[in-house]
């Protein structure tokens, strides 16, 4: 009896800790297949999105994907914003495809957590990813966080939190951190009342950061989407 | 005096003028509504290519409500030449009709024949909002369907989710009420100093003009005086399609639109009790 619990207990360390201080590229290989058994989903969510020029309630509605990068936010009779297409809010399109460099960037504490850090850049110049950045749950083998810097939308920050969905590298909270640039129309364009800039001064800069989280409640799983669905119009 | 302001409503309601301001904002919607049907996506992505470039938006961004907010945004420029109209018309149109004089004939005081003259041109300015509601939005409805509505501030994007949109349309029209009825009063005060009509009518639209022209440059010289401006305040409408909704600077705006009124009125009686009255 002690003999077999012995034996258990063995698998079970070893296999969760089969990355644990193993190789890089083993680990970003085995992260990325995770992530990508996911072929498609729809869930439903609630978004907030923080902007300091934006001032929009909590969005409710139901989020479809389908990999490679297709995204549709639904909301019946409403309007959803999404960011453009390549800060798309999956993490399969915040981490490289194709080959890439893996650099093992050692261990940090990330909420209480050690995590591996690793640095990703792809081979080809191709795409819009230049590097990715990923702290790394090894035990779980999760993305906790992503750093990916774009050729055309600066850096996005990714930062997850997972529950029931874990098993499919899907997370119930995300939020994405982004730089945005300042938003401005002419006073004699819009006509302002004046008296309502309750807004503080604040200081002229070329880019501000934003950031959006969204609440997954609910996912269908690989369930076969059709192409359709991305082209509806709400 | 209520017999008085029901020949009062019949006099302004039985003149084919009064009913050209009701066609003005038939006119002025429809060729909105017709040049939004036709190239209304070209107008909104002109005016969101900022956020375009940044986020995507899908949905109907053209409905009903923004249709409706982008024409009250411009016809409330124009409304207070349609309020001008009737109300610089109520005392120098009388004059100019030697009619004035047969009024004051009648055992009534100068003080209600004013009054009367205010409630019979604040009535018609209602009616006239009611229908610019009605055109605006209403009909805007109809034709684009609901949604949630985009707001585009300066400095600011807002977007109103469809559910908390028609009580925000309702303070709005009542706010546009009083913001006429502050013009109706002007124009019936400038009225009392003439005796043809059109004076009163161009002088009024000539103070609103200027005025908005001061509430609206962005120089230092002018911000001493904009707070008083009665210009800078009829806008407050827009504050109902704010979020948060600035509901203390609105009040303000009321106070200011209400003390003109009131000061206006007063300056009207107090004017004319001393009116030599010769027509």
């Amino acid at each position: 009896m002690i003999r077999t619990f012995a034996i258990l207990l063995c698998a079970v360390f070893f296999c969760n800790a089969s990355f644990a201080g193993g190789d890089a590229n083993q680990l970003y290989e085995a992260l990325r297949k995770k992530i990508f058994q996911v072929k498609d989903y729809q869930a439903l969510v609630e978004m907030k999105i923080e902007v300091n020029y934006m001032r929009i309630p909590q969005l409710t509605g139901k989020l479809y994907f389908k990999s490679p990068d297709k995204m549709r936010l639904e909301r019946t009779g409403g309007l959803s914003i999404l960011p453009k297409k390549n800060i798309n809010l999956t993490l399969s399109n915040l981490i490289p495809s194709g080959q890439v460099v893996v650099m093992d960037a050692g261990y940090a504490m990330l909420n209480g957590k050690k995590v591996r850090v690793m640095k990703i850049v792809p081979e080809l110049d191709a795409g819009d990813i230049v590097l990715t950045k990923m702290w790394i749950d090894e035990e779980s083998l999760l993305a906790m966080r992503t750093e990916t810097t774009t050729r055309n939308d600066g850096t996005v920050i990714m930062e997850m939190q997972y529950a029931a969905y874990a098993q499919y590298a899907l997370p119930d909270r995300v939020t994405i951190f982004m730089d945005l640039k300042d938003y401005k129309l002419p006073k004699g364009v819009t006509l302002d009342y004046n008296q309502s800039a309750d807004l503080k001064p604040k200081k002229k800069t070329e880019n501000q950061k934003g950031n959006i989280q969204i609440k997954y409640l609910k996912y269908e799983i690989n369930k076969g989407l059709s192409d359709a669905v991305f082209n509806q119009k709400n | 005096m209520i017999k008085l302001l029901w020949f009062e409503l019949y006099k302004i309601f039985r003149r084919p003028r009064t009913y050209i301001s009701f066609g003005i904002v038939t006119a002025i919607t429809s060729v909105i509504q017709l040049a939004m049907l036709s190239d209304g996506e070209s107008f909104v992505n002109f005016a969101m290519q900022g956020i375009n470039e940044q986020f995507e938006i899908q949905g109907r961004i053209m409905n009903g409500y923004l249709i409706g907010y982008i024409i009250l945004q411009s016809l409330l420029i124009h409304i207070p030449l349609l309020v001008a109209l009737v109300a610089g018309d109520s005392l120098a149109g009388e004059a100019n009709l030697g009619t004035l004089r047969l009024i004051l004939t009648r055992p009534i005081s100068r003080h209600q024949l004013i009054l009367v003259k205010f409630i019979s041109s604040f009535i018609y300015t209602t009616l006239l909002i009611i229908w610019l509601a009605v055109c605006a939005l209403f009909f805007s409805l109809w034709l684009f369907g609901t949604g949630d509505m985009i707001n585009l501030k300066s400095d600011a994007f807002i977007l109103i989710l469809k559910d908390d949109l028609m009580w925000r349309y309702g303070a709005a029209f009542l706010f546009a009420m009083l913001a006429m009825t502050t013009i109706a009063s002007l124009a019936i005060f400038l009225s009392a100093f003439a005796d043809n009509a059109i004076g009163p009518i161009i002088s009024t639209m000539g103070v609103v003009v200027v005025l908005t022209i001061l509430s609206n440059l962005e120089l230092p010289l002018f911000n001493l005086v904009k707070p008083y401006l009665f210009t800078t305040h009829m806008i407050g409408w827009k504050g109902f399609f704010d979020d948060p909704v600035p509901y203390e600077a609105i009040r303000r705006s009321c106070f200011v639109l209400v003390a003109y009124t009131i000061g206006f009125l007063g300056m009207t009686m107090l004017y004319f009790n001393k009116k030599d009255i010769r027509s």
